[in-house]
């Protein structure tokens, strides 16, 4: 297979996997130059050609003589409306696949459309997993993402923002602008999961109203009476998946582009130490001593020490030594402080109780009398992140 | 006789209100239809392509259309010294003589006619350069011989839509 060189031309920032030869594909690029009659209007930005809907017409004046007596005169006015001629590349805008998580939420790839057309219009948007990509991306296809939404960039800063770019179609899209697009999945929680592909295809509709969505656009049958002096819609788009017709053809009005998920990272360099202090004996009050009756606090420090990858809901158990006792609503969680100076810097207070509704920081803690076992579930533990857990025992 | 050109040129431009002015042209003995046409592929049956010239309903950006004039003396006098002057639209771009059509002279600037190459462009900062067939603003037909009574012709010029 031969690189196609279209697409590098149009989008070579954009490419995803560039040392494949297959990588061309990735990117769905619009007609332009596909046809060698089409050359001039690779160089002409759609903003500089002429909008549809505009009016041409023509009119000469002419002048003669008859028997040496001037006259002049005009031609009749001929005149026709510039047509649509919808046009635009739908390119994925991200390198490699989207490195996820075992049950990640929201997990985004990004796509781009680029409007080429000769006016203003809104593109639809769907999102969907096509299963068939083989030899297109590199891998295999092994699961599905969960709950696949696509939205467009409303605030235009190329990140996706929940609750912020919301809307699931491009509005008004002015010739030559683009926009970036979400698709937005949650990654199931699949021991096996590896790769998941997934596909953004663009349907070019009717622009003109801000805020709602258009109608897509159907190219105008010229067989039709009455395709004169109205703006017709001609389909210009270039098959975006080349020779595999896996989901677009040529001036269908449609583009895709593809990408997808990898679950690259299975398992994290997740550590524990822990660490005894005496805070007071009740005799002496500088060097606390190891006595009956003194208060010992227990630090665990986990560090995750791989820097790439977040540990979620990452639990402590630990259970009390013996001949002590657990102090009641001891346990604190937050950051480690410095050694052997203090454990938890801003450390919250746990409710130690089994019940955890009225825990409200998402964090929780609980001891059980019957096992003497303390468990702190600290939650996510950041790639390169430490998170520290404290309670105190006294000394029977 | 040469400022009337100027002010026709100006309204020609101008859009669809000129079609309802254009039926009040005085009936006068030269007669003169514009006409604007578009090139389209179409596939012969022996699977050959061929580039044939149709009503210019389907245009879009990038296409080629032929700007055409159809004349005739429906008088009964010759007439002498017939001056066409067509002004190309502003989303146009000239590009040569139509196929059997006399060559047009051309002007960039409304006040030099002639052969592109005779033609030059004033810059912004000073001094020129030559002009390209996209300068062109207006296209003019001089007829040497006189029109007879019931001759006909027809002149074009290709463009295309930017």
């Amino acid at each position: 297979m031969t690189r196609r060189p279209l697409a590098t031309i149009h989008q070579g920032n954009r490419q995803m996997f560039a040392k494949k030869a297959v990588a061309a594909l990735l990117t769905g690029t619009a007609a332009i130059g596909a046809a060698g009659a089409a050359q001039a209007q690779t160089t002409t930005p759609a903003a500089q050609t002429t909008a549809a809907g505009t009016v041409i017409s023509n009119t000469a004046s002419v002048s003669y003589t008859v028997n040496g007596t001037a006259q002049t005169t005009n031609s009749t006015t001929a005149s026709f409306v510039v047509d649509r001629k919808v046009n635009f590349t739908v390119v994925t805008d991200q390198s490699g696949y989207t490195q996820v998580n075992l049950n990640q939420q929201n997990a985004v790839t990004t796509f781009r459309v680029t409007n080429l057309t000769n006016g203003t219009q809104d593109f639809l948007l769907d999102a969907d997993q096509p299963g068939l990509l083989t030899g297109l991306l590199i891998g295999t296809d092994n699961f599905d993402m969960l709950n696949l939404r696509v939205f467009a960039d409303s605030n235009n800063n190329g990140v996706y923002d929940p609750g912020v770019d919301t809307q699931t179609y491009i509005d008004e899209l002015a010739p030559d602008a683009s926009v970036a697009v979400f698709v937005v999945g949650n990654v199931p929680n699949l021991p096996s999961a590896s790769i998941a592909w997934d596909s953004l295809h663009v349907t070019a509709a009717a622009g003109g109203a801000t805020g709602t969505k258009g109608a897509a656009l159907i190219a105008t049958d010229l067989n039709l009476g009455n395709a004169d002096n109205t703006v017709d819609i001609v389909f210009a788009d270039d098959d975006s998946d080349g020779a595999l017709n896996l989901g677009d053809i040529a001036r269908n009005g449609q583009g895709r582009a593809y990408s997808g998920y990898q679950v690259g990272v299975r398992n994290v360099a997740l550590t524990v130490s822990k660490s005894a202090r005496i805070l007071s004996d009740g005799v002496n009050t500088l060097n606390p001593k190891a006595i009956p009756g003194a208060t010992v606090e227990y630090c665990l420090l986990v560090n995750n020490a791989t820097t790439t990858t977040p540990a979620t809901a990452v639990a402590l158990t630990d259970v009390v030594p013996a001949n002590t006792t657990y102090v009641a609503g001891s346990i604190s969680i937050g950051t480690p402080g410095l050694l052997g100076v203090a454990c938890v810097v801003n450390g919250s207070t746990e409710d130690d109780d089994a019940d955890d509704a009225a825990e409200t920081d998402g964090l929780t803690a609980s001891f059980d009398t019957a096992t003497k076992t303390v468990t702190a579930n600290v939650g996510d533990v950041a790639g390169g992140g430490r998170i520290a857990a404290s309670f105190r025992v006294t000394i029977n | 006789m040469f400022p009337s050109f100027l002010s026709s040129a100006a309204v020609s431009v101008s859009a669809l209100g000129l079609l309802m002015v254009a039926p009040a042209i005085a009936a006068g003995p030269l007669e003169v239809t514009a006409h604007i046409l578009v090139e389209a592929k179409q596939r012969a049956t022996d699977g050959t392509t061929r580039v044939a010239l149709v009503p210019a309903t389907r245009v879009v950006p990038g296409d080629r259309v032929v700007f055409q004039l159809a004349y005739r003396n429906t008088g009964r006098q010759p007439l002498a010294d017939i001056v066409l002057d067509n002004p190309v639209p502003a989303a146009i771009a000239y590009r040569a003589p139509a196929e059997g059509s006399a060559a047009p002279e051309l002007t960039v600037d409304g006040r030099r006619w002639g052969p592109l190459a005779t033609l030059d462009v004033a810059l912004p900062g000073g001094g020129t350069r030559a002009a390209t067939a996209a300068d062109v603003t207006r296209v003019r037909w001089r007829l040497g011989a006189p029109l007879a009574p019931g001759a006909a012709g027809r002149l074009a010029f290709q463009a295309v839509l930017k």
